[in-house]
């Protein structure tokens, strides 16, 4: 469960967030639509304690980023907008590192690493060093240490950006198993077509504000247009990007 | 909330895993390693090869026969050989073919008959460093001659040859041997210092500016961990690093040292194992120092390029009293130990000296270095909480 409320932040004289407020419930999949530039990645980083927000409140769980950061991260699972990793660990070895770093060991550890080389399909790769590996390849070790201490509130951001088909569609159902699993997802993309197919509910954030958010089917309400699409393009400006997909 | 040392543990055996994985880090600590023996074995086995060459002196003589006596004096000195000298003695040396040439007049003897003084050119070239002890024993040989013949005519005339010695001078050397030999071995600091840098550095900047470059400082920040325990991780693997580079110096210098040949410097020059385990004393702590100032650097550059140009600036800074050591010595004022890198160059200096500083002062020094460490990882901490420097990506 995740709560953000009146959140605002500018870098010199650029409002990048302005009184953003939306929640995440568990057990549902919240997509942050916007723009490339519309302040998704800013608000994730405040979310994750490493950015201070100049006003407002995040909370994980009930409890609050800004006054505990150690505490609502050990409930975040997290994969931010870098997503660099260690050319000479193994995926086994970075998830092992991360694990231990959220206070995991012993048996524990071994078996939410096993899984999550199992669920992510990282069984081939899982003892190579990670020099050389493919975008995707990097981007499933992310994913990966970021899963390892099972939190309830898992954290996306962009996951799919640069992802072959393959990826793309792992990435997806590993979205779907953890919201079935009761977990709070949220996700940011730029991408409808993925935040329709995947979403519970929507939060369309333009310009650093929240434009619009709801069920899809309370959004095509709200802009009184049949597809979901047209609705983006009214309330996001995603004109750009829609023409891009369509070309 | 008590240290969370676990957390440092963990990112101190990651670390380390990875720096030795890493070639870079390898060669830094080899050739830190290897750099002290090596220019050591080097500097001492042309020092004594040319003293050996001063005192076995091959002296060309040209105009030997305007005087005969002269030149047989000359070979019968200890040492010293007389050889035919080239056609052209000033172009020789200028050239580079001989050190030394000496160059008897053509009245010689006509003047030395009539107790004048006798003309004798030294053609030499004293910015060569090589020829200037031939230049000297050869001065010497020829005013030895010269007082000699003096003493010889004044006593042929009923003069004591004492009255022409209105002062005479004599040298008390008052430094101990070991003192002397220091003197020699004052670039000994200089290189551990140097090994206690450059062994910190790949491990240090690969897990700060690194870290930064690959876009992974983020995603470790995410982990519900004190950054203080993730700088304290990293500073210690830095530090092993750098202590692992100390230690392969001393043992290969000794090495050297037992197999070179001090004697022949005139220094009755010996390091027992208790010396040798005193400076393990004094530099080992300086890398607690060093790997914290190189981790405060490298964390603000935001990639591994950018870091290697600060610290290139920076390891000029520690290595300068060692340079200068030759102009400000610092031998006696073990005080110095509050200071880092100052302190360390002072405590060795007099370990080498043959007067060992005070215990306390060791403690003194390692407090101040762990000290001064500390404030740096301080610092450090608080960079990490800059926006810019967590999300500034080279």
């Amino acid at each position: 469960m995740i709560d953000i409320r009146n959140l605002s932040k500018s870098f010199g004289k650029v409002q990048a967030v302005r009184d953003v407020t939306f929640s995440a419930p568990d057990g549902a999949v919240t997509g942050l639509l916007g723009a490339n530039g519309a302040g998704k990645t800013t608000t994730l980083r405040m979310l994750s304690g490493l950015m201070k927000p100049d006003a407002g409140s995040l909370s994980v769980d009930g409890i609050d980023v800004g006054a505990q950061p150690l505490a609502a991260q050990a409930r975040m699972g997290m994969l931010p907008d870098a997503r660099g990793i260690y050319p000479r660990l193994t995926p086994r070895e970075h998830i092992h590192y991360f694990g231990q770093l959220q206070g995991l060991a012993g048996e524990r550890l071994a078996a939410s690493t096993e899984a999550l080389i199992e669920k992510l399909g990282l069984r081939e790769i899982a003892d190579r060093r990670a020099e050389g590996f493919s975008q995707g390849e990097r981007t499933k070790v992310a994913l990966a240490r970021a899963l390892v201490h099972n939190p309830r509130n898992v954290i996306l951001d962009e996951p799919t950006n640069g992802l072959d088909i393959m990826s793309t569609r792992a990435t997806r159902e590993l979205i779907r198993r953890l919201r079935n699993e009761g977990c709070c997802v949220v996700f940011s993309s730029h991408i409808m077509q993925e935040v329709s197919a995947l979403c519970d509910r929507i939060v369309v954030i333009a310009q650093g504000a929240v434009v619009a958010a709801g069920t899809p089917a309370e959004l095509r309400a709200q802009t009184g247009c049949d597809s979901l699409e047209d609705a983006f393009v009214r309330l996001a400006g995603l004109a750009d990007d829609t023409e891009e997909f369509s070309s | 909330m008590s240290f969370p040392w676990q957390r440092t543990w963990v990112v101190f055996r990651k670390e380390v895993m990875d720096g030795f994985r890493d070639r870079r880090s390898l060669y830094s600590i080899l050739v830190s390693a290897l750099l002290s023996p090596l220019i050591m074995a080097v500097l001492f086995t042309t020092m004594a090869e040319r003293r050996r060459s001063a005192e076995e002196l091959r002296l060309p003589v040209a105009g030997q026969a305007f005087a005969p006596a002269f030149v047989d004096w000359l070979r019968q000195q200890s040492g010293v050989t007389v050889v035919e000298a080239p056609g052209n003695p000033e172009a020789a040396v200028r050239g580079g073919d001989e050190d030394v040439v000496l160059v008897i007049g053509r009245e010689f003897a006509e003047r030395f008959a009539r107790s004048l003084p006798a003309p004798v050119q030294l053609v030499g070239d004293v910015t060569r460093d090589t020829a200037r002890p031939k230049i000297q024993r050869a001065r010497a040989l020829v005013s030895a001659y010269s007082s000699q013949m003096g003493s010889l005519r004044l006593m042929a005339r009923g003069v004591s040859p004492a009255v022409a010695t209105a002062v005479r001078l004599e040298d008390v050397e008052v430094s101990s041997a070991q003192q002397r030999a220091a003197r020699i071995l004052a670039f000994l600091p200089f290189l551990l210092v140097v090994a206690a840098f450059v062994g910190t550095l790949q491990i240090a900047s690969d897990s700060t500016a690194g870290e930064r470059e690959r876009g992974s400082l983020e995603p470790l920040l995410l982990n519900p961990v004190p950054r203080s325990a993730l700088i304290a991780g990293k500073w210690l693997a830095a530090a092993c690093s750098g202590a692992l580079s100390v230690v392969c110096s001393i043992l290969l210098s000794t090495g050297v040292l037992s197999r070179i040949p001090l004697h022949e410097l005139g220094g009755r020059f010996q390091l027992d194992a208790t010396a040798y385990a005193l400076m393990v004393a004094v530099v080992l702590p300086l890398v607690f120092f060093s790997s914290a100032l190189v981790i405060f650097v490298a964390m603000l550059a935001r990639s591994y390029k950018e870091a290697q140009t600060y610290l290139g600036m920076l390891l000029s800074l520690p290595l300068l009293p060692g340079a200068l050591a030759p102009l400000f010595p610092l031998a006696g004022k073990p005080w110095l130990a509050v200071f880092p890198v100052l302190g360390q160059y002072a405590l060795m200096e007099d370990l080498l000296g043959g007067k060992p500083p005070a215990a306390h002062w060791y403690v003194v020094a390692a407090l101040a270095l762990i000290g001064s460490a500390v404030v740096l990882l301080a610092l450090t901490t608080r960079q990490l909480r800059r926006e810019s420097i967590i999300f500034g990506r080279g």
